[in-house]
C-alpha cells in the first residue's frame, strides 16, 4: 500500500465542517492604541505609575494591580530587538527562496512581534535598534499591518 | 464533612448588550475592579482566579480563559477555567468554592465572562456543531428546536398553557427594567406582547427567549475568618451541587429535569435544608427559556410537578410575593451571556441577602436564596444555596 491509498478497513466515513467566522472589536485600548497607528504613526502605551510598568501595545488595565490606565504615551520612535528568528519555510513547509525576519521589538516594558526588513540576515543582532516603517498614511486601515516592518536605525 | 466555611464578599457586574466596544478582557476587567472596590480589596489579597466562560467559538478565540486571564487578575496566581456549558456561571463559584472550603486558599476570585457578538452572524450558530454528526446533525437541528420540542412536551403533559407561561417572561423583564445592568428590562410588557411576538419554532416565541448578549461578573470569596475581618455582611454559600444526566437528550425526561433535582438534593443536604419551600425566601432559577424558569422551580422542588406557573399566577413569584422568583430580572430581563448570567444571579443573592439591591430589593429581610443553572448538552444542573 503506498501513503497516499487509503486502508480499506477503515471505517466508512464523510466529512462535516465546524464552520466559525468572528468578528472583534478593536477595545477601548485598541481603539485608541489603532488609531494613533492609522492617524499619527505612532505607537501608543499606558502607563501603571503605581507598579511603573508601561504597556506597549497599550492597555486599559494594568494586569498586576487592576489599576486603570489613564497616562497615555507615545511609546518612541526606536525600539530594540529583543530576539529575532529567521523563517526558511511557509506554513505549508515550502521553502522560501528569502529567509523572513520575525522579532520581537521590545518598546516600552512591551513590545510588538513584527517583520524586520531593509536588513540582512548576517547584520542582524540582538540588541539593534530599529524603527517602525508605515505605509502611506493613505493606505492605512487601522491595522497591525500598517506597519509595513521594523528596519535598523543609522 | 471537614469544609470551612466560605462567604461571598465583594461582587461587580458589567452591563450586559447586545454588542460590547471593550473586549473580553476589557470587560472582565470591569468587573473585576468594580468587586474589589465593594469589598475595599486590592488584587494583593486575591490568593487564587476562578474563570467561568463558554465556548471559545464566542469569542473567536481557542484557550480564551487563558487569553482572558490578565483582565480576570489572574497574573502570577493560580488559575483554573471551568466551563459546563450554560452551568459554568454557577458552577465557578463552586469551584471557588472547593478552592477556599478545602483550605487551599483563604481567597478567591471569580470571574465569569462572555462575549457572544464575536460569533458571526449569530452566536446560535456555535451550536449548530453539539449535535451528533451521525444521527442528528444531518437534519441542521439548533437548539431552538430543542427548547420548541421540551417545551411542547411540558404544556401536553401537564395541561400548562401558553399564555400562562408567558408570565414568567413578563414578570422577568418587568423585574430587569429596575436592574441597572439590563439588556431588555421592560417595565410595561404584558401576557399579550409575548403572545404577538414572532414565532421561531412553535410553541417558542421571540419574548419567550433571552437575549444573546456580552458582560461579565466577578465575585469574591473568602474563608470565615478572612470575610469577618472584611465585611459585616458576609454572604454564606452553604450548600453547592451540580449533576450531570445522559448525554443524549432523547434519553431524558422532557418535562422533568432530573439533572436539577439531584443537584439541588445535595446543595440542600449540605445547607441542612428539608423543607425548600418554606427555608428558601429568593429562588434564582436559570431562564433563558420561560418555560425553562418552570421546570427548574420543580427541579428544585419550589414547586410540584407541573405547578410551578402556579408561583407565577397567584403572585408568589413576584418581588413582593412570598417566594419572589428571579428579582434581578433573570436572563430574560438583564440578558443572558452565558456564563457571566449564571454568575450574575449569584450576585444577585448577594446584594439582595444584605439589602444592597436598591430597587429590586426583596422586602422583608430574606435570608436565604438559592441560584441553579443548566447547560452542557442541555444535562447538567448546577445549584448554589447562599445565606446570611
Amino acid at each position: 500500500m503506498t501513503l497516499l491509498e487509503r486502508d480499506p478497513n477503515a471505517p466508512v466515513s464523510w466529512k462535516g465542517t465546524l464552520p466559525v467566522t468572528s468578528r472583534y472589536t478593536f477595545g477601548l485600548a485598541g481603539e485608541r492604541f489603532f488609531r494613533a497607528i492609522k492617524d499619527e504613526g505612532r505607537i501608543l502605551g499606558t502607563r501603571c505609575p503605581e507598579c511603573d510598568i508601561t504597556y506597549v501595545p497599550a492597555t486599559l488595565f494594568c494586569e498586576q494591580c487592576m489599576a486603570e490606565l489613564t497616562e497615555w504615551v507615545d511609546a518612541g520612535e526606536i525600539g530594540e530587538v529583543h530576539t529575532y528568528t529567521l523563517l526558511f519555510e511557509d506554513m505549508d513547509g515550502n521553502r522560501l527562496s528569502q529567509p523572513e525576519i520575525i522579532a520581537f521589538v521590545r518598546l516600552g516594558d512591551g513590545g510588538l512581534v513584527h517583520r524586520l526588513g531593509e536588513v540582512e540576515p548576517d547584520e542582524l543582532y540582538i540588541g539593534m535598534n530599529v524603527e517602525p516603517v508605515f505605509k502611506p498614511a493613505a493606505e492605512r486601515t487601522g491595522s497591525i499591518l500598517d506597519i509595513l516592518y521594523f528596519r535598523p536605525v543609522d | 464533612m471537614g469544609m470551612r466555611k466560605v462567604a461571598v464578599v465583594g461582587a461587580g457586574m458589567t452591563k450586559f448588550v447586545r454588542r460590547a466596544q471593550e473586549t473580553g478582557k476589557e470587560l472582565s476587567w470591569e468587573a473585576v475592579r468594580m468587586a474589589l472596590d465593594s469589598c475595599e480589596m486590592t488584587i494583593d489579597n486575591i490568593e487564587a482566579v476562578c474563570m467561568g466562560t463558554a465556548p471559545d467559538a464566542f469569542d473567536g478565540l481557542h484557550m480564551k480563559a487563558e487569553y482572558l486571564s490578565d483582565g480576570a487578575g489572574a497574573w502570577l496566581k493560580p488559575y483554573m477555567r471551568s466551563y459546563v456549558g450554560g452551568g459554568t456561571g454557577i458552577f465557578a463559584p463552586i469551584q471557588g468554592w472547593y478552592h477556599v472550603a478545602s483550605g487551599l486558599f483563604d481567597t478567591c476570585l471569580v470571574v465569569c465572562e462572555e462575549k457572544m457578538s464575536s460569533f458571526y452572524p449569530h452566536a446560535q450558530a456555535a451550536f449548530l456543531t453539539i449535535f451528533d454528526h451521525t444521527t442528528e446533525r444531518a437534519l441542521k437541528p439548533n437548539l431552538l428546536w430543542i427548547f420548541a420540542l421540551e417545551m411542547n412536551r411540558y404544556m401536553h403533559t401537564y395541561g400548562v398553557r401558553k399564555e400562562d407561561i408567558a408570565r414568567v417572561s413578563v414578570l422577568h423583564k418587568r423585574n430587569a427594567a429596575d436592574h441597572p445592568c439590563a439588556l431588555l428590562g421592560e417595565p410595561d410588557i404584558t401576557v399579550e406582547d409575548v403572545l404577538n411576538s414572532e414565532v421561531l419554532a412553535w410553541p417558542v416565541q421571540r419574548y419567550d427567549v433571552s437575549p444573546v448578549s456580552d458582560g461579565a461578573v466577578a465575585i469574591i470569596l473568602a474563608a470565615e475568618h478572612v470575610a469577618r475581618r472584611i465585611t459585616d455582611k458576609p454572604v454564606w454559600i452553604e450548600g453547592v451541587g451540580w449533576c450531570l444526566d445522559t448525554a443524549y437528550w432523547t434519553n431524558r425526561d422532557l418535562c422533568y429535569p432530573r439533572y436539577v433535582e439531584v443537584a439541588a438534593r445535595m446543595a440542600y443536604e449540605m445547607a441542612g435544608i428539608t423543607e425548600p419551600r418554606k427555608q428558601i425566601d429568593i429562588a434564582e432559577p436559570y431562564d433563558p427559556f420561560d418555560y425553562k424558569a418552570l421546570h427548574h422551580l420543580e427541579g428544585l422542588q419550589l414547586a410540584d410537578r407541573g405547578q410551578a406557573v402556579q408561583l407565577y399566577i397567584d403572585g408568589t413569584a413576584a418581588r413582593t410575593g412570598n417566594m419572589p422568583v428571579c428579582p434581578s430580572g433573570g436572563l430574560l430581563g438583564v440578558g443572558n451571556p452565558i456564563a457571566a448570567a449564571g454568575l450574575m444571579k449569584i450576585a444577585e443573592l448577594f446584594w439582595q441577602l444584605r439589602g444592597e439591591a436598591g430597587a429590586r430589593q426583596v422586602p422583608g429581610n430574606p435570608r436565604r436564596g438559592v441560584a441553579q443553572a443548566w447547560g452542557d448538552l442541555m444535562q447538567v444542573g448546577t445549584v448554589v444555596v447562599m445565606g446570611r
